[in-house]
């Protein structure tokens, strides 16, 4: 009973406390220091005492006071800052009454010299934590190579002794952690006297409980100083790499084999790779992924291009340098060996940007291949079976350094140099059956024709630029040599053997070229901003090349005699001078660019036998003059559409090969003969494209399309005529014939069916190119038609499986004026279907199926070539650092090269055998183990 | 002796009116923000995307991730308006290209807690009205200069674009506004750095001054009028089917 009277007082006593203490407060106070200095302006918070979010605030007025009326009445963090005053933080309970009075809230002032130092001078972060204070040590700059202790010396509020002894707000520093751990026991100085200063990202000083207390666990009062080092996370560190070995067979027991590796290092400011290859599958080099990883951010380059003018004005863009590039680029035939190894540094701290590599690259080939060939006269054709046995070598040692310095943010200097050094030899065998029509053979024209060059290649260039005070306006210059020396020997065989009557004709001839090339180049470019929106370019370019040809051609079945008609050395230069200037406006999306160059240039050449002997030709002196216009347009619209028109006018000088008085004649039945008076050509050309992204619906749309005109193109004149005993003979020399023109369009669209699930891409296009020459002096006038569409279909039903289902076709046609029955129309459709299907939590499945067609009714040229490939990989390991894979390539056994194309007045189809159905099992290592994902198509950029 | 306490009296109407002045005066002008992207960072704060292809994105992308640009801040104790500037930030822009300028106004009223936000997101502009709710800011006790002003550190997530927001505010502007979409603390925001520095803004030049036209909004916004909701559910909608997708957000503005 007791107990239930005290339980119902207890409710009647809190119930009145709890109505006593009212639901809104008044909070008041005045803020002084400990020196009754008052601090008018201060802010006032009120947070919230368990997450410290922001519930109110207010400032104090000129005499300190500050108030917060009707707030809620409850606990509150009540935090006070202050220019000048350390941050003060206290626990407001709620209050019993409506007015909560603070009283005098005092705050202590900051350490005039810690703020100074730390905060005005350094620009670093102070931060306060109860009695710990801490700044970012990056910010105290200390020589490399320093000490902690060096370090120290440098900050506000730490004295180091002599012996090194650390001292702050006149105590000792009784111990030092690094990263909260004790280093080199006790003793402070043992961490500040051998820790690089560099690795040290702040320091932390704070109060700490003394040894004894710690002991004891009885807290004695007594504080002492220590001291924190917390170090630099280098988040871009790391190193990757992988190993990959396989090895398998065909079913005649040929045995397949193929390694890759790759290891790459890395910090913040430099990357090492090192990349190796050797296989007989027809890799003959890297696939880009593994190119994008062996260059790291040296893949592409900014700012490279030395031959200024008509910038279209983007200020940043990349490129991509393809030259001597290790890329895989097998095109096709038969069957090769692929040896491969490099290594590339990369060095970047953004004021200074490095790039050295090395590559070595072996390549060997060999195919055996099958040409037909039907080449038109006016009136009648004749034909070509030839077979070709083709083997080669080809080897390549690159080295390349790339250096940008950014000397200050106006001024920036970059150096680049490539240096090649190849050795190729290579033999073709080839039997070339000569025919009226399809069964009245001619004649057999048997070569056997090697070649061993070598030659090395330099292209070295500067770029200088530089930004002035006003904006906009700029300056830059570059300079660039290029030097491609080179000497090849050729031994050419033939056999030319008739039928009907029986005859041979044995020519055997050794050939021994030695070529030095060497061009300098030099740029000006001046931009001034005339306006916001308008700007002025002047530029200025020089070029000039030195060409030394020497090509001595001997009669090896006469003693070695030199052959004159066939013999020939010559030096000619071109030198061109370009001046222009463009008129730029730029705002708000739209781009317009409207200017002119003029063009002078030189050519000279001399021609004799041999060095030193008479000219056989007077020397070629010719000049050539042209203005050429440039207009550029480009417009964003809203919505994401960007409309762009270009127009050009280029002259294009004829080449030497084009110009030489000697004729090139590889075999007895094929000349190809000089014109010196060839013009250079003139063309016009325009462009026009249009795109549009809807990112919301994750859909694009694209057209693109280009004219060209040239009214004066070089094409080859042929005439074709029965020499007797040598056969049809084929002489082509260049004119400038005929008027030729180019249409092409291209139009793409993505968009999903259903979003990120099932998507649909097209690409469609249309090329036409009319150009003329003459056969046997009739005008052939070529029309040629190209359709290309694609269509893909991307269905992702889960995360787990991605089938892509495309089709293809190619239609082309042409129509020769000189012979109307034979137009031509030729086919080639594709279809396919890949699977990707990761079926158990470490095991996937990949399949891809292309059934190509090939097609030209007139021929009756008829292939099909399904091709099948399918492979399972299982990973292992904990983190998946193993992976092993089974693979069968071409199951079906189809793989063959096959291709067909028409020009000028000839039809061709080649095939030749490759590599067709083998199996493979591989071993990979990956030193951070693989993704057990299946891998997403991934944007270039990242 | 008379001229003596004219000169007091002048002196003491002086120091009224100029303390009435002063007092008088509210406090308002316009701050200049640097804002850098860092897409490296925007692509590893990405939670979604493997870390494979985030390690990869550091890697060869790592020292030329950044771009530039200027926005600038107007602002008064009653209200605020933040847009993007003409003036290029990144010095490779100078002479070259220019882009569209994106329709992009943000405006607050602290008076009336209200805002009207013009937005080009995803193709399209949305006219955003709605009430301010102030954001829970939390205070840490981090000090450090911007712009010469000596500012407090504060924090913030945003689960709507799963983004952790350090904030920098002064000590000695009393105005609630700041960069971008934030405000609500008791200084003016000079800087703020989005997920460990994929994006921040920072303060470069700050002019106490009176404004005059610099809140007006251009005459003809046209646009799709959403309330605060309905604009975060576009983005929302959109997130997720990247998400799905496993591809960065490029295109959200907000």
């Amino acid at each position: 009973m007791n107990k239930v009277i005290f339980a119902f007082l207890f409710l009647i006593i809190s119930i009145q406390a709890f109505s006593q203490q009212p639901s809104r407060e008044t909070i008041k106070g005045i803020i002084k220091d400990g020196d009754n200095n008052i601090a008018a302006f201060a802010t006032v918070m009120l947070l919230n005492p368990h997450d410290s979010t922001l519930q109110n605030f207010t400032q104090t007025n000129v005499d300190g006071a500050f108030v917060f009326n009707n707030v809620r009445n409850t606990d509150y963090l009540l935090k006070v800052s202050h220019i000048s005053f350390l941050p003060l933080q206290m626990h407001v309970s709620p209050s019993q009454t409506a007015i909560n009075d603070l009283g005098v809230v005092a705050i202590k002032p900051i350490a005039k010299e810690l703020f100074e130092v730390v905060i005005h001078e350094a620009k670093a972060p102070l931060s306060i934590r109860g009695d710990t204070i801490e700044y970012d040590a990056t910010t105290f700059k200390a020589p490399p190579g320093s000490t902690v202790e060096d370090l120290l010396r440098r900050l506000p509020g730490i004295e180091v002794d002599a012996s090194g002894n650390l001292k702050t707000q006149g105590k000792d520093v009784k111990r030092v952690y690094v990263d909260g751990k004790t280093f080199f026991g006790d003793d402070p100085t043992g961490a500040t006297k051998n820790l690089d200063a560099n690795a040290v990202a702040k320091v932390q000083v704070f109060d700490e409980k003394s040894e004894q207390s710690k002991l004891t666990g009885v807290d004695d009062g007594v504080k002492e100083k220590a001291m924190n080092l917390a170090l630099k996370e280098e988040y871009k560190k790391g190193s990757f790499g992988k190993v990959t070995v396989a090895g398998g067979a065909n079913e005649e027991g040929v045995a397949r084999w193929a390694g890759r590796a790759n290891y790459n290092r890395f910090n913040k400011t430099s990357q090492l790779s090192f990349i190796g290859y050797a296989n007989n599958i027809n890799e003959t080099g890297v696939n880009w992924e593994d190119y994008n990883e062996f260059k790291g951010q040296s893949t592409f380059d900014d700012y490279d291009n030395g031959d200024f003018g008509f910038s279209t004005g983007r200020g940043r863009y990349y490129s991509f340098n393809s030259d001597d590039s290790p890329l895989n680029n097998f095109d096709g035939r038969g069957f090769t060996k692929n040896y491969g190894a490099g290594m590339n540094y990369n060095f970047d701290n953004k004021k200074t940007k490095l790039n050295t590599s090395y590559f070595y690259k072996n390549n060997q080939q060999n195919y055996d291949e099958f040409d037909y060939k039907e080449t038109f006269f006016s009136d009648s054709s004749f034909f070509n079976h030839d077979t070709k046995h083709y083997n080669d070598m080809r080897q390549n040692h690159t080295v390349a350094a790339r250096l940008e310095q950014n000397i200050d943010s106006n001024n920036v200097i970059i150096a680049k140099a490539n240096f090649r050094y190849s050795i190729i030899s290579s033999n073709e065998k080839m039997n070339n059956l000569y025919s009226v029509n399809e069964t009245e053979v001619l004649n057999n024209l048997f070569t056997n024709n090697s070649l061993d060059k070598n030659s090395w290649k330099l292209t070295s260039a500067a770029i200088y630029r530089h930004k002035f005070k006003k904006k906009g306006r700029s300056f830059a210059v570059s300079g660039a040599y290029n030097r491609n020396p080179g000497g090849e020997n050729d031994d050419l065989y033939s056999l030319n053997q008739f039928y009907i009557p029986t005859f041979a004709e044995e020519i055997h001839r050794l050939a021994k070229q030695d070529i030095d090339n060497q061009q300098i180049k030099a740029s000006l470019l001046y931009t001034e901003p005339l306006s916001k929106r308008f700007f002025n370019e002047i530029f200025y370019n020089f070029n000039t090349q030195d060409n030394k040809v020497n090509d001595q051609v001997k009669d090896h079945l006469n003693s070695d005699a030199r052959i004159d008609s066939l013999s020939v050395y010559y030096t000619n230069k071109v030198m061109i001078n370009r001046l222009g200037t463009d008129f730029r406006y730029s705002y708000n999306g739209l781009n317009i660019m409207l200017g002119v160059a003029g063009q002078y240039l030189q050519m000279n050449g001399r021609y004799s036998v041999d060095k030193d002997l008479p000219l056989i030709i007077p020397p070629i002196n010719k000049t050539y003059w042209s203005l050429s216009p440039k207009v550029a347009i480009s417009n964003e619209f809203k919505n994401n559409m960007q409309v762009n028109f270009e127009y050009g006018y280029e002259l294009t000088e004829p080449s030497f090969e084009y110009l030489q008085p000697t004729p090139n004649v590889q075999n007895p039945l094929y000349r190809i003969e000089g014109n010196i008076d060839l013009k250079p050509e003139r063309t016009q050309t325009f462009s026009a494209n249009y795109n549009y992204y809807n990112p919301a619906s994750f859909s694009n749309f694209g057209v693109y399309a280009d004219y060209s005109y040239c009214p004066d193109a070089i094409s080859y004149n042929q005439t074709l005529m029965w020499v007797d005993s040598v056969g049809i003979v084929t002489v082509s020399k260049p004119y400038n014939n005929s008027k030729s023109n180019n249409v092409s369009c291209w139009m793409w669209t993505g968009y999903p069916i259903i979003k990120t699930k099932f998507t649909n891409d097209w690409n469609l296009g249309f090329n036409y190119g009319n150009s003329g020459s003459y056969v046997n002096d009739i005008f052939n006038k070529t029309d040629q038609y190209r359709y290309y569409i694609n269509t893909a279909f991307n269905i992702t039903p889960t995360q787990k499986l991605v089938i892509t289902l495309s089709g293809r076709a190619t239609l082309s046609s042409s129509k020769l004026s000189i012979n109307t029955e034979r137009d031509q129309f030729s086919q080639e459709y594709t279809a396919g279907l890949t699977v990707k299907w990761q079926f158990a939590k470490k095991s996937f499945f990949e399949s891809n199926f292309n059934y190509q067609f090939y097609r030209n009714s007139q021929y009756s040229f008829d292939q099909n070539l399904p091709i099948l490939n399918a492979s399972v990989r299982q990973l292992i390991g904990k983190k998946n650092h193993f992976e092993i894979r089974l693979a069968a390539f071409d199951i079906l056994n189809k793989r063959q090269y096959i291709e067909q194309y028409t020009s000028q007045n000839y039809y061709t189809h080649n095939s030749a055998a490759t590599l067709a159905r083998y199996f493979m099992l591989s071993f990979s290592y990956n030193i951070n183990g693989y993704e057990s994902k299946i891998k997403k198509q991934q944007y270039w950029e990242e | 002796m008379k001229r003596k306490y004219i000169w007091i009296l002048l002196f003491i109407l002086a120091t009224g009116l100029f303390s009435a002045k002063s007092f008088a005066q509210q406090v308002q002008g316009s701050v200049k923000y640097l804002t850098t992207y860092d897409w490296v960072k925007m692509i590893n704060s990405c939670s979604y995307l493997s870390k494979d292809r985030k390690d990869k994105t550091a890697y060869l992308w790592g020292n030329r991730s950044e771009w530039k640009v200027y926005n600038n801040l107007y602002f008064s104790s009653q209200r605020s308006k933040y847009e993007n500037s003409e003036e290029k930030a990144d010095p490779d822009d100078d002479e070259g290209y220019a882009g569209r300028k994106e329709t992009f106004y943000l405006t607050r009223s602290y008076e009336n807690k209200t805002y009207f936000d013009a937005i080009e997101m995803l193709g399209k502009v949305y006219l955003v009205s709605d009430s301010l709710k102030t954001p829970d800011w939390k205070i840490l006790n981090d000090l450090k200069e911007v712009a010469g002003h000596v500012c407090m550190n504060a924090s913030l997530t945003d689960t709507l674009l799963n983004e952790k927001i350090i904030a920098w505010f002064a000590l000695d502007i009393p105005v609630q506004a700041g960069p971008d979409r934030f405000f609500g603390l008791p200084g003016l925001i000079l800087e703020v750095s989005i997920n460990n520095g994929a994006k921040t803004m920072t303060a470069e030049k700050i002019e106490m001054k009176e404004l005059t036209k610099e809140f007006d909004l251009p005459k003809k916004l046209k646009g799709k009028q959403v309330n605060g909701a309905a604009y975060a559910a576009v983005i929302k909608k959109f997130l997720d089917e990247k998400r799905k997708a496993e591809e960065f957000p490029w295109g959200i503005n907000y």
